[in-house]
């Protein structure tokens, strides 16, 4: 169901996505998040492509983090922060986190290989079915991707959808 | 300014393959996130003073990343770049499996006398050139060497184009038809008796541009400059 993956340049650390849909407490989660007292990234799957693009993400935050220059303030935002292909902050937050009326969440863990998260833990706190983490494809909305990101369609001849969003999360930095 | 690789890159790096060592930079081969990547490494050049070689070297990144996007945005195949480590210049890119460059493909067909495959190269380069001198931009080291044909289980392999780092945005007949006469004289010294196929990829770049026109003449202009060339009018 869950999915934990390794990051080549952080050995030792991993992160762990959880999807949920039928999410009933999106409002209270989100409370939690911004009190800073849920240990994850809340986030919005209807706006992601791939769990590849979290990855990305989060290498980059961690990336940030170890060398003391991530633009916002914990961890977890900054991989939130990271899927936008744009450099504002709020605007990021509003579209990749999740919004009060949300009926899917993707859950991002970050931790140590020594140290497993407790999933039951995040299960319990989140008011949703598990679904498996690959399913958040079908969750796209790929229109409202295509437009945010400003796909052109003479990019989507060379590549695809996830090439064209990865490519401009990591050059958002230099735009 | 420039700054120890973190632990992670430098093991990284230690662990990867290496697969060129050029003048600018490094290319190693590795896997990222369960994909094949090529990390280009611009190292940090001891015999230029510490302030402006991070000063050029960021720069020439930060060209390469702009030049990319735009090329894919306007329909350009070029790798895709899933991240940048600007601390140690190192960009992570998509590998292009199943490639050979357009210089080893030119070498062995020519060998096989497949005048018709060439042709047909010519005038696909001189399109794609022509598209991204339509979007202004210069790529500033065209050689066959920084094409690539890629096998996609299509028809034709995909023509892709790489090394952008010493790339930049203009919109100058003259800057183009300087992008053009550097690929002219690459083309010429690496295969040699080429002369027509060159051509067949300028009227196809004339033919593709709709800003063609200015930027032929100041070809042929710069021509006439080149090295052992008279000047007298």
């Amino acid at each position: 169901m869950h999915l934990t993956q390794e990051l080549e340049l952080h050995p030792g650390q991993r992160v762990t996505q959880m999807l949920f849909i039928d999410v009933k407490n999106a409002a209270e989660l989100r409370k939690s998040a911004v009190e800073g007292k849920f240990n994850g990234a809340l986030i919005n799957p209807k706006m992601l492509v791939s769990p590849f693009q979290v990855l990305v993400a989060a290498t980059k935050a961690l990336h940030l983090q170890n060398i003391g220059k991530m633009k916002t303030r914990s961890l977890f935002s900054e991989i939130i922060f990271n899927l936008s292909p744009t450099n504002n902050i709020s605007e990021a937050f509003k579209r990749f986190g999740i919004s009060d009326g949300d009926g899917s969440v993707l859950v991002v863990l970050v931790h140590n290989q020594d140290d497993p998260p407790s999933l039951s833990d995040i299960i319990r706190q989140v008011d949703g079915q598990q679904a498996p983490v690959d399913d958040v494809s079908s969750l796209s909305d790929t229109a409202k991707i295509k437009k945010f990101f400003k796909i052109t369609p003479q990019e989507e001849k060379i590549g695809t959808l996830l090439d064209a969003v990865v490519c401009r999360m990591a050059i958002k930095d230099v735009l | 300014m420039s700054q120890e690789q973190s632990m992670g890159l430098r093991e990284l790096l230690a662990k990867a393959e290496l697969l060129k060592q050029g003048a600018e930079a490094r290319l190693y081969r590795t896997r990222f996130l369960g994909k094949p990547v090529i990390v280009k490494e611009r190292f940090p050049k001891r015999y230029r003073h510490p302030v402006l070689d991070e000063k050029l070297t960021h720069r020439r990144t930060v060209q390469e990343l702009r030049a990319i996007l735009r090329c894919r945005k306007a329909g350009i195949p070029a790798p895709v770049v899933y991240f940048v480590d600007y601390s140690s210049h190192c960009i992570f890119l998509e590998e292009i499996e199943d490639s050979c460059t357009v210089r080893d493909y030119i070498v062995s067909t020519h060998q096989q006398n497949e005048a018709q495959q060439l042709e047909r190269l010519a005038e696909r380069i001189g399109q794609i050139l022509a598209r991204m001198h339509d979007e202004d931009l210069i790529h500033g080291d065209l050689t066959t060497s920084n094409m690539l044909l890629k096998h996609t289980g299509g028809a034709e392999r995909q023509l892709l184009l790489i090394d952008f780092g010493l790339s930049y945005i203009s919109a100058l007949p003259e800057d183009k038809g300087v992008d053009l006469y550097v690929l002219e004289k690459a083309f010429l010294s690496t295969h040699p008796n080429t002369e027509v196929l060159f051509e067949r990829l300028l009227q196809s770049y004339t033919k593709a541009s709709k800003k063609s026109e200015p930027v032929i003449k100041k070809l042929d202009e710069v021509r006439l400059r080149g090295r052992k060339r008279s000047m007298v009018g």
